[in-house]
């Protein structure tokens, strides 16, 4: 199989230089129509912040990846991209890249599961595009089915690996039920907005946002449907919040130990979690000696960041054991697309039917009968597969697979369901 | 029939082991792949014990709570079944071990010691005496349930503030979940000690001429059950909550032992029988 793969990723170059390539959707579709028919017959565009990718089969065999390294690294002009920043892959090597990728054991953050609808985006575009075609559309649906096994059969995305989503997980330990409970987000920087994201996916019951600048509290509060509390006085309102979330980027506490007293006095005792997401911290750490508080920053939240990264690493060798078995099967299918197995599959296959048949209907004719049927079956037979065998070889005796060759060989397994036969029923 | 209640006798204790074992399995493997197998087997083990009691029951013409090792089957039942009650209702399955090893404990000693009393005094073959027993049994056996449960809160309320994330903070659910657990255990086996309290001040005089309500045993059930009455209350009216409401559980529970322990083995009244 000629498939041709590069990239750019976080193993193989800097965050400035993967900016630089990143490829939006429109950028993408300016490539595929670039690429469509000059290099490629078709591929896969891939680009998220930490990697990007082009999967393609090349319009001749002349075509190899520093042409595919040259023609991106020319289209986003930047001058500091060089062919040592790129990972370079062929054929089954190709393949396994993509299938490492959707399973997200490729990825900055070890089991990452957002990879895997990125990927199925990048193929829609494709698919949109005309430039999916028969083998890019099989390569898709293999990692398709890498992806959901990993997920399904391995523990690659279990337990947060991130400070804010740890923060979450932590939270539901300490209360079950939080579309009950009532969480303040303080700052709106890009940790609390995530943060406040993920109390919102998990279902939280009241959700209000505080931030020195008001503006900025209320493009979040509009965008996740939730309350605003003025900077001000948000004190005065703390005790209605059984979670605080504070990830401002204010230089020193803006919860003292003392306010937190206060607080839970006010509560009547009743639990209260601080989750300190902030540098330097905003709440007096020491407020994690006052009963019921359940008090924690990043360092503790990394904590359990760390337990799950580690988890997530020693699920990676049950992905590959994945990986490899769908590799084999997709190349199982792939090398049944040659021109000698087909022709072997399809002779079998009308062979079966006519055996079949004349089973079933030879005690209606008599011996005599019965010996000319066997040899005008099998002429028919014959006569029928004599063109299709003809065509067939002239691809095997060129000794070489081209994408249009196989094209051709997989409909026709298609059409007359040879893949459903099983490689020991061949043997037999 | 008595070969079949002695082989029920020595396989009990081997199917709550396979149980415990069941259980424990899942609790640290951290995987359900034994969530509803494990389940079924309780469910085996209890209806082999119900069987084990009732002919008990029918052989020897008494309920099994004439004496300590008979009483403690009954227990070892009592508390398994309240718990299996409650996997039933709120679906929480990863705190099974914490609560079998306890009927693990109770069984292997009945079995050990248990008896073929076939003679019993006229008085301990009454209902009512058995539902006395029954109810302050199961109580007992909700008691302690809540107080495994307390425990395990306490645990990882302590974890939780230290930042220990090992094994409990994964497997164990949440701390207001464990709460409820502990505190609807607590209303069970309150409700059941009050019955088991109302049956016996009321029968208790008329069956026996020497009783009195000075006798240890009722004062020390009284104390346990005025205790869980007075935390189910402040609980209730949002006074108390939380780890101060789960001690008072575990004291509770301290306290109806070393009551029970020190009146059966020390003290010998009218509600000594053994």
């Amino acid at each position: 199989m000629n498939l041709l793969a590069v990239s750019i990723n976080h193993h193989t170059a800097p965050i400035e230089l993967r900016e630089a390539l990143y490829l939006g959707s429109e950028d993408i579709k300016n490539l595929v129509d670039d690429a469509k028919g000059k290099l490629f017959s078709e591929g896969l565009v891939l680009s998220t912040c930490n990697r990007t990718e082009f999967y393609g089969i090349p319009v001749n065999k002349n075509i190899s990846y520093f042409d595919l390294q040259n023609f991106i690294i020319e289209r986003k002009h930047s001058h500091n991209i060089s062919p040592e920043h790129f990972q370079c892959f062929l054929s089954r090597e190709a393949v396994k890249h993509l299938f490492k990728v959707i399973t997200g054991i490729d990825s900055l953050l070890i089991g990452d599961n957002q990879i895997f609808k990125q990927v199925k985006d990048s193929f829609i575009i494709s698919e949109k595009m005309e430039f999916a075609g028969f083998l890019m559309k099989r390569v898709f649906d293999s990692a398709t089915i890498v992806g959901k096994r990993s997920i399904t059969e391995t523990e690659i995305s279990e337990g947060a690996v991130t400070v804010s989503y740890a923060a979450v997980q932590l939270i539901e330990k300490i209360f079950s039920a939080l579309h009950k409970k009532s969480a303040l987000v303080i700052g709106t920087g890009e940790t609390g907005e995530i943060a406040a994201k993920h109390l919102k996916d998990r279902g939280i019951g009241t959700l209000a946002i505080t931030n020195r600048t008001i503006e900025k509290a209320e493009a979040l509060a509009k965008t996740l449907n939730s309350k605003i509390v003025p900077f001000a006085n948000f004190k005065k309102h703390l005790h209605e919040y059984d979670i605080v979330i504070s990830a401002t980027s204010a230089p020193g506490l803006i919860l003292t130990k003392e306010d937190i007293e206060v607080l839970i006095k006010k509560r009547n005792y009743e639990s209260l979690v601080l989750m300190d997401i902030a540098l330097p911290r905003d709440i007096d750490p020491e407020s994690k000696n006052i009963e019921y508080v359940f008090y924690h920053d990043i360092d503790s939240l990394n904590i359990i960041v760390e337990q799950n990264l580690s988890k997530r690493k020693a699920e990676i060798p049950k992905v590959q054991k994945i990986i490899e078995e769908e590799l084999d099967n997709f190349f199982h299918w792939y090398n049944s697309l040659q021109a000698a197995p087909t022709i072997k599959n399809l002779r079998d296959y009308f062979e079966a039917i006519r055996t079949e048949e004349i089973e079933k209907n030879k005690n209606k004719f008599s011996k005599e009968d019965q010996e000319k049927l066997e040899i005008v079956s099998k002429r028919i037979i014959n006569k029928i597969l004599h063109h299709p065998t003809i065509e067939l070889r002239k691809s095997a005796e060129s000794g070489e697979s081209t994408p249009e060759s196989a094209t051709r060989l997989g409909i026709l397994r298609e059409l007359f369901g040879i893949d459903n036969h099983k490689p020991d029923e061949e043997k037999k | 029939m008595l070969n079949l209640i002695d082989f029920l006798n020595i396989l009990l204790p081997f199917l709550y082991l396979i149980t415990f074992v069941m259980y424990s399995y899942d609790f640290m493997k951290g995987k359900k792949q034994l969530a509803n197998s494990k389940r079924l087997f309780l469910f085996i083990t209890l209806f082999f014990h119900s069987f084990y009691i009732v002919i008990r029951t029918i052989h020897f013409n008494h309920p099994p709570i004439t004496n300590v090792f008979e009483i403690f089957t009954i227990l070892a039942f009592a508390v398994s079944f309240s718990y299996f009650i409650l996997e039933l209702v709120t679906d929480i399955r990863g705190t099974g071990p914490f609560i079998i090893i306890i009927s693990i404990l109770f069984q292997v000693i009945s079995s050990l010691f248990i008896e073929h009393v076939v003679v019993v005094k006229e008085v301990l073959k009454s209902n009512l005496l058995g539902t006395h027993v029954f109810s302050a049994l199961l109580g007992y056996s909700g008691i302690t349930i809540s107080a495994v449960y307390g425990l395990l809160y306490l645990i990882l309320y302590k974890e939780i503030k230290l930042n220990q994330f090992g094994l409990v903070f994964n497997r164990l659910p949440s701390l207001e979940v464990l709460e409820k657990l502990s505190f609807y255990s607590a209303i069970i086996g309150f409700t059941l000690l009050t019955i088991a309290i109302v049956i016996g001040v009321i029968w208790l005089p008329k069956a026996f001429p020497d009783f009195s309500y000075a006798d240890p045993k009722l004062i020390g059930t009284s104390i346990v059950w005025l205790l869980y009455g007075f935390g189910i209350l402040t609980k209730l009216l949002g006074k108390w909550r939380g780890k101060k409401v789960i001690i008072l559980s575990i004291v509770g529970f301290v306290i109806a032992i070393l009551s029970t322990m020190l009146t059966n083995f020390l003290s010998l009244s009218f509600h000594s029988f053994y």
